[in-house]
């Protein structure tokens, strides 16, 4: 055993870990059984699965951040280091902080030239171990995993007994693969136990985790679509939107199957494109159904044309954009917030939409809900703009809960005797306190019967080309865009006293700048905090921006996206909003952002002094 | 003018018309009620403006011919007014002392008022005919000894039918309909029982009614020999006299009066009950109805007791004038017949018809030009196309129904005899009635040759009225039209093989509304609306220089 | 005044249909097309196949794209919804509208440009998908909103107005759906109602997607000697394959089996499509043999046309699916929304 540097404290509950895997070898059920494992101890942590856009052989790492304090953004100090990847070696080898370990296979001798002084390495002899215990190639591969997961299990007192639990859940039906992963896990477990100490980090059981729930942000979001009464989904295969709809279709299967016929209660159509499954959502939308899709950037591009329609017809829609890093093809499993202006203004000609910005698994249970009611309400389409990593890693969030008094906003839909009681309908006009007019769904009554187009139409639907009666409905369109941020989620906002300055922020950056937020204050830098939930902007956005003399826009893109945002749609000064633009593909951690303030505070201060 | 130029009384045919115009008019055929065509003329002429300078200019300088027209009721005063701008000196012998024939003495006052009778046949008098009131033709012989040079005789059928059933001579309370009628034109009758029978349900009986109604009668009894179906009366002159609570008993029959101690009591009706086709009646049982007075309305004829048989005109053996169909002359050259004098009673227009037919019989007769040798009609069609979904006739469809016409209340129009009962159309009623024309006169024109067989014309016709499909009889044609072409009346225009595929293209016109969206539809203008104006002949004006 | 609305006035011996209906209640407004374009015939196809099948105007939903065939659904049946959409894609839209509402009957009206080039991808899938609807594809080889260019359906050698020939090879709309699998295709002519008309029947019975191809002269643009899609020049070539007669479920069938071994084909609502004539060899119900016939004859410079080709084995993407039979859209919420105590139970599964 090798050993390097000085005794350290042991820390309990508070590190992380970073697994680096060649992808397609089965790592992600080994990573994801330990991250189980210690959210069953009751211990806070957070994973975050940082994989390649491929099926076998590009490396794959996977994050395990154990925070007895509860913050679960990425962190960037790794105390160990599992290098399972030879093609990585030197990367994850430079990635330890000083006074860390590394883990890796011994059944080869490590390059000298890897070598590091101040780390810890931990070499276990995994393949020659496997190559001894199973026959097939496959299994030894896989089960080479299990094995360096029973090592960590050793190292990392990970609870025996919980571990075997999981096991016994996951192949309660599968007794041949639950005597495998068993044998293997013990292989590893033996091995650490017999020639490791302790490290100077370890777990130790919690109860930090009852009432609390271990889910993916894309789940989370098919459930919100299973629990609003979803019908039609149509969708295009895309990474990082795909187990959206891999999840709702497992859903449905359970919860939508009709318990008398037999027959499923929901239309999943698998689209021959994006322009399709928008198509499709928005047909489904016109006759009544409540319907969406899932997809990402690119997606959303091919989607433009007909979201322009959905919007200039007024017919609902609800499209879940888990964003990935653009442009074009970009980085698909890599996280982004580079969709923001896209989203806000798809289509061509004047157009806005309600976007929602959910930063956890719980707000895209809640927002999917609310999108479809935003939908249905205003008549247009509604985006939620989640994201790779709230959307396929796993998350720890308090138990999802349901009103069961809920029941779907349909808003303004004559029915046939409504219509009876009406001389004539128009398909726009008279409009409501929100500028919304009262639509009809076919097959109800001649009466309601109109065209529905997306050239141009006057405030009764019927075609025009004349400028006062297009405007008069595109005028309208924007009231009710306006209209619209008075029913979208207020801002999240917390105040420090003292503070000196605001704190933007949206979507998935929420864990990582609060922690950044915390970390500033134990340094004497309080400041005040917002995550904006939706566009169109409620009020109290502005307001908050106006409070204070700058604010800090931490974003995930390059081009300052909410920062533009603000400014095309808010009267706050420009001076006033400072942006702060992450946007490797990395989901944020707090540290990222500490600094930039710091730096830009720095600057500031200097520019100051030198006034 | 246009409204005088044929029909010469628009003010007195606008109110009094039997209206044969409004049975042919096709928009009954689409909604069950013709254009009120006859009423829209009485807007045009009571909304007239001034029309003097557009009157016929009648020459200072005589052309030397000297005609006598016998009555001044509508016949003559068109043979008046068709000959006078020609310069032919024209006298009009009345028995009466004021112009209108039958127009005055038949028709009440609350129908036709008498200034406007007054007025239109003043028109024609003031070209200076020459109209002796109270002269009476005694004697034809006489009157051709004056050395006229055509006589018209235009004395209509100024005799009422006698229904000489037991009793008739028994009272004086039983009266003929339309001695009865003029003796109140002239003021001479002015009161009437309570309890009026009138017998026969043609228009004068119609108007005794009401007069009836008017002179104080409480009770009065149309009393009809057959069903409603069959009467002689105008539907509409039915409704009014019902409207004004007389009552319309059918299927009696007369039998006899019944007078007792000299006095009327009423009349004895045997009750019929007919076949379905109202040939043949049974005999039910008898029934007796009180009565003060009864009016016998039951037909007129015509009666020549001063034309002597030996001057060469003809008579027949009802002893009817023999007249010429066409020219409306007699086996004696030189004398002329027309109105009701010429067949018996018909009716106002038809007489004004045949003034104008007599007229250019006169004109004839007196340039030696053979009677028979008659002016052709003549023609115009006129593309109305003026560009796209533009014409230049009104080719819209008015679905409005035919406008009602107003009435004065009813309790004040019994207050005088003369109180016009008919107010006129308004200027919204009459805008909606003109709209509801089919404009019969802007024709369907089609150019075989022109056509490329895309059915657009097929397709858009509201009514079904055009067909692409193969040749065959009429009979099976008929059956195999996008809707079957049922009027048998209505001839179907067929056109010359299409060229494409030599089927042809077939119109059933019976409910044809001229909308003209086949024309607008039609990519090669093998459709057009033509605008058709048939150019009437009239004395002394051949059809070619009508318009001028 | 001069005007273009269509007289209200109905020709009293028009027939009702059994819901009291006459064929003019079945009526859109007046259409904006040129005069004499082939699409206004097909229209009033539509119309009187709505008619006599007896459909309840709501019960219809009309779809289509953009472009002049587009336009065609606001003239027919205005009592029905409709849903003029954006370029090429009418098929997904009316996809997700099916999903979500199968009860009601999708007439689809799209064109060679809007079908063949930019929405040529929806077609192929939605007659994968075996949506059951009727889909018109109005074809005039020709885009005539942006006046005359050649559309993925011109022949080779067809003449534009200027006179220049098209080179490329056109994509057959018959053809390409026969080799998609597609089970029900048919060929028909705008100036040949009668064959058009019981085709129209027939594809609205269908229990899937079916093709209807209609030759629809432009008379702007394209009816000009040297067009292959002119009004002469498909009347000259037009060879008729087949002959059908639609008889309505519940009607009796008079069989009277046509003559070279036609056939009759019991739709999936039990009505029947009975071909009156068809060649000898000819079989509509072998795909195989309809595709080399139609290469055959299309080699001869021949416009083959009829219902060419039937399959009601298929099952639609409803059944598929395994979709309710009652419209998604009719299935409470409370059947819907499992509740909070499954969600609770649900959650379990999350630690």
């Amino acid at each position: 055993m090798l050993r390097a540097g000085v005794e350290q404290a042991v820390r309990v509950n508070d590190f992380a870990i970073k697994l680096a895997n060649v992808n397609g070898t089965g790592s992600a059920s080994a990573n994801g059984l330990l991250m189980q494992a210690i959210f069953r101890m009751g211990i806070p942590v957070s994973g975050k699965n940082l994989f390649p856009s491929n099926i076998q052989g590009l490396p794959t790492w996977y994050e395990i951040r154990v925070s007895k304090d509860g913050y679960t953004a990425r962190a960037l100090d790794y105390d160990l280091m599992v290098a399972m990847n030879a093609q990585t070696y030197e990367r994850d080898i430079r990635e330890v902080r000083p006074g860390g370990y590394v883990l890796y296979d011994s059944t080869w001798p490590l390059d000298p030239r890897l070598h590091r002084q101040d780390v810890t390495f931990l070499g276990v002899p995994l393949a020659e171990m496997c190559n001894a215990h199973f026959r097939e190639s496959r299994e030894r591969i896989l089960m080479k995993n299990i094995a360096y997961a029973g090592a960590l299990i050793a190292v990392l007192e990970v609870d025996m007994d919980v571990v075997e639990q999981l096991l016994d859940e996951k192949f309660a039906k599968k007794k041949a693969l639950r005597e495998s992963n068993h044998k293997a896990l013990r292989l590893g477990f033996d091995y650490a136990r017999k020639h490791f100490d302790p490290l100077p980090f370890r777990l130790e059981k919690m109860d930090a985790n009852s009432g609390k729930i271990l889910i993916d942000g894309n789940t989370a979001t098919a459930l919100g679509c299973l629990y609003a009464g979803a019908t039609v989904a149509a969708w295009y295969p895309i990474t990082p939107s795909t187990s959206v709809m891999d999840a709702f279709t497992d859903l449905c299967r359970k919860y939508r199957k009709d318990p008398e016929t037999g027959a499923m209660n929901c239309c999943i159509i698998q689209a021959e494109d994006e322009l399709a499954a928008i198509g499709m959502v928005i047909g489904a939308a016109w006759n009544g159904a409540r319907a969406f899709t899932s997809t990402s950037g690119p997606g959303i591009s091919l989607m433009n044309e007909l979201l322009g329609l959905a919007y200039y017809a007024e017919i609902p829609a609800v499209v879940m954009d888990i964003q990935r890093v653009g442009p074009s093809t970009g980085m698909p499993t890599r996280t982004q917030q580079g969709d923001l202006l896209e989203c806000a203004y798809a289509s061509h000609g004047d157009t806005k939409h309600i976007c929602l910005y959910p930063a956890n698994p719980s707000e895209c249970f809640e927002f999917a809900v609310k999108s479809f009611d935003l939908a249905e309400r205003f008549q247009t389409p509604v985006f939620l703009l989640s994201d790779l990593d709230i959307g396929m890693n796993d998350w720890v969030v308090p138990r999802l809960k349901w009103d069961d008094s809920y029941r779907p906003d349909r808003g303004r839909v004559l029915d046939a005797a409504q219509l009876e009681r009406i001389q004539k309908f128009f398909r726009y006009w008279p409009e409501d306190e929100n500028f919304v007019a009262a639509r009809t769904l076919p097959g109800v009554s001649s009466k309601g019967a109109y065209f529905t187009r997306g050239s141009g139409h006057s405030r009764t639907g019927a075609y025009t080309e004349m400028p006062e009666e297009y405007q008069e409905v595109v005028d309208r369109l924007l009231r009710k865009h306006q209209a619209a941020a008075k029913w979208v989620p207020e801002p999240v906002i917390e105040r420090r006293t003292g503070a000196q300055f605001g704190v933007v922020t949206l979507g998935g950056c929420d864990a990582a700048v609060r922690e950044a937020l915390d970390v500033l204050d134990s340094r004497g830098i309080p400041a005040d905090f917002m995550r904006i939930r939706a566009f169109p902007f409620p009020e109290s956005v502005e307001e908050f921006l106006n409070d204070h003399e700058f604010n800090f826009i931490v974003e995930q893109n390059r081009d300052a996206q909410m920062k533009s945002l603000l400014l095309l749609e808010t009267g706050v000064a420009k001076d006033k909003l400072r942006s702060i633009c992450v946007y490797g593909g990395f989901p944020l951690s707090a540290k990222r952002v500490t600094d930039r303030i710091a730096s830009q505070l720095g600057e500031l201060t200097e520019r100051a002094v030198h006034r | 003018m246009l409204n005088r130029e044929s029909n010469v009384f628009p003010g007195i045919l606008g109110r009094t018309c039997d209206r044969p115009c409004e049975p042919a008019c096709r928009r009954g055929r689409i909604d069950g009620k013709p254009v009120a065509i006859c009423r829209l003329k009485r807007v045009a002429a009571d909304h007239r403006g001034e029309i003097a300078a557009r009157l016929p200019k009648i020459p200072a300088k005589k052309n030397g011919k000297r005609i006598a027209c016998i009555g001044a009721g509508p016949a003559s005063l068109t043979v008046a007014n068709d000959l006078m701008p020609l310069g032919y000196q024209v006298t009009i012998f009345e028995k009466n002392d004021k112009p209108g024939g039958l127009m005055r003495t038949n028709i009440p006052s609350f129908r036709l008022p008498a200034s406007v009778l007054d007025e239109e046949c003043q028109t024609i008098l003031d070209f200076g005919v020459d109209i002796r009131y109270n002269s009476p033709v005694t004697s034809m012989r006489a009157l051709l000894q004056e050395g006229y040079d055509a006589i018209f005789v235009g004395s209509g059928a100024p005799r009422g039918k006698e229904l000489d059933l037991p009793g008739r001579r028994e009272t004086d309370r039983i009266h003929i309909g339309i001695d009865w009628l003029e003796s109140i034109a002239f003021g001479h009758t002015d009161s009437i029982g309570e309890k009026v029978l009138i017998i026969g349900v043609g228009n004068t009986a119609m108007d005794c009614c009401r007069s009836s109604r008017r002179l104080g009668a409480k009770d009065i009894k149309v009393m009809a020999r057959r069903p409603r179906p069959y009467f002689k009366a105008s539907p509409w002159e039915l409704e009014d006299a019902e409207e004004e609570g007389v009552e319309i008993v059918i299927n009696h029959s007369p039998k006899r009066f019944v007078v007792e101690n000299g006095k009327l009591t009423g009349m004895e009706f045997e009750r019929l009950e007919w076949d379905a086709k109202a040939k043949n009646s049974k005999v039910l049982d008898t029934v007796f109805v009180p009565a003060d007075d009864v009016i016998l309305a039951i037909g007129q004829e015509n009666a020549f007791p001063w034309f002597e048989r030996d001057l060469g005109a003809q008579f027949d053996k009802w002893d009817a004038p023999v007249v010429d169909e066409k020219t409306y002359m007699s086996t004696r050259e030189g004398i002329f017949f027309g109105g009701d004098a010429a067949w018996g009673p018909k009716n106002i227009i038809w007489a004004v018809e045949h003034g104008h037919q007599a007229a250019i019989s006169i004109d004839n007769y007196c340039h030696r030009i053979p009677v028979t040798d008659r002016p052709a009609y003549g023609m115009n069609l006129i593309s109305q196309k003026m560009g796209l979904s533009e014409w230049s006739y009104h080719n819209d469809y008015n679905p409005a129904p035919r406008q009602k016409m107003t009435h004065v209340d009813l309790a004040e129009r019994f207050k005088k005899l003369n109180i016009e009962v008919e107010l006129g159309f308004s200027p919204e009623q009459t805008a909606k009635e003109v709209q509801r024309c089919l404009n019969c006169d802007v024709q369907t024109v089609f150019t075989a040759e022109k056509c490329i067989e895309c059915d657009a014309c097929v397709d858009i016709c509201p009514l079904l009225c055009l067909t692409i499909t193969r040749d065959g009889s009429e009979e099976d044609l008929r059956g195999r039209l996008s809707a079957p072409a049922l009027n048998l009346t209505q001839e179907l225009y067929v056109s010359a093989p299409l060229p494409q595929t030599k089927r042809l293209m077939i119109k059933d016109e019976d409910l044809c509304v001229h909308c003209g969206l086949c024309a607008e539809r039609c990519p090669t203008a093998a459709w057009d609306m033509q605008k058709f104006e048939l150019i009437t002949p009239y004395a002394g004006r051949t059809a070619c220089c009508a318009q001028a | 005044m001069p005007s273009i609305a269509k007289p209200t006035a109905i020709h009293p011996s028009l027939h009702r249909n059994e819901l009291g209906l006459t064929i003019r209640d079945y009526e859109g407004s007046m259409s904006t097309l040129c005069a004499g374009c082939g699409h206004d015939s097909i229209t009033a196809a539509i119309i009187r196949a709505c008619w006599e099948i007896s459909l309840a105007p709501h019960m219809l939903a009309k779809m289509s794209g953009i472009g002049c065939s587009s336009k065609t659904p606001t003239y027919f049946v205005s009592g029905a919804h409709g849903f003029n959409s954006a370029h090429g894609r009418m098929a997904a839209i009316a996809t997700g509208a099916s999903a979500a509402n199968r009860e009601l009957t999708y007439i689809g009206v799209s064109g060679d440009g809007d079908s063949l080039s930019i929405g040529l991808g929806h077609l192929c899938h939605a007659i994968r998908r075996n949506l059951k609807m009727l889909y018109i594809i109005e074809n005039n080889g020709v885009y005539g909103l942006t006046k005359g260019q050649f559309s993925a359906s011109a022949d080779v050698g067809s003449k534009s107005k200027k006179g220049e020939p098209n080179r490329m090879a056109p994509i057959d709309p018959v053809a390409l759906a026969l080799s998609l699998g597609a089970t029900f295709v048919a060929r028909s002519f705008s100036g040949d109602k009668d064959q058009l008309v019981p085709i129209l029947k027939a594809a609205l019975s269908h229990r899937g997607f079916a093709l209807v191809d209609v030759i629809s002269p432009c008379v702007t643009f394209n009816d000009h000697a040297g067009s292959t899609k002119s009004y002469l020049y498909t009347r000259n070539n037009m060879l008729k394959a087949t002959e059908t007669d639609f008889v309505p479920p519940a009607s009796e069938i008079l069989a009277t089996i046509g003559r070279n071994g036609a056939v009759s084909v019991t739709m999936h609502d039990g009505s029947v499509v009975r071909f009156k004539g068809v060649p000898p060899d000819y079989d509509p119900t072998d795909r195989k043999k309809v595709l080399d016939y139609l290469s055959e004859h299309h080699g001869k410079g021949e416009v083959v046309t009829g219902l060419l080709y039937i399959d009601e084995s298929v099952p639609d993407m409803h059944e598929l699916n395994n979709t309710p039979a009652q419209a998604l859209t009719k299935i409470p919420f409370e059947k819907l929304c499992p509740g909070s105590a499954a969600l609770d139970t649900l959650q379990e599964e999350f630690r």
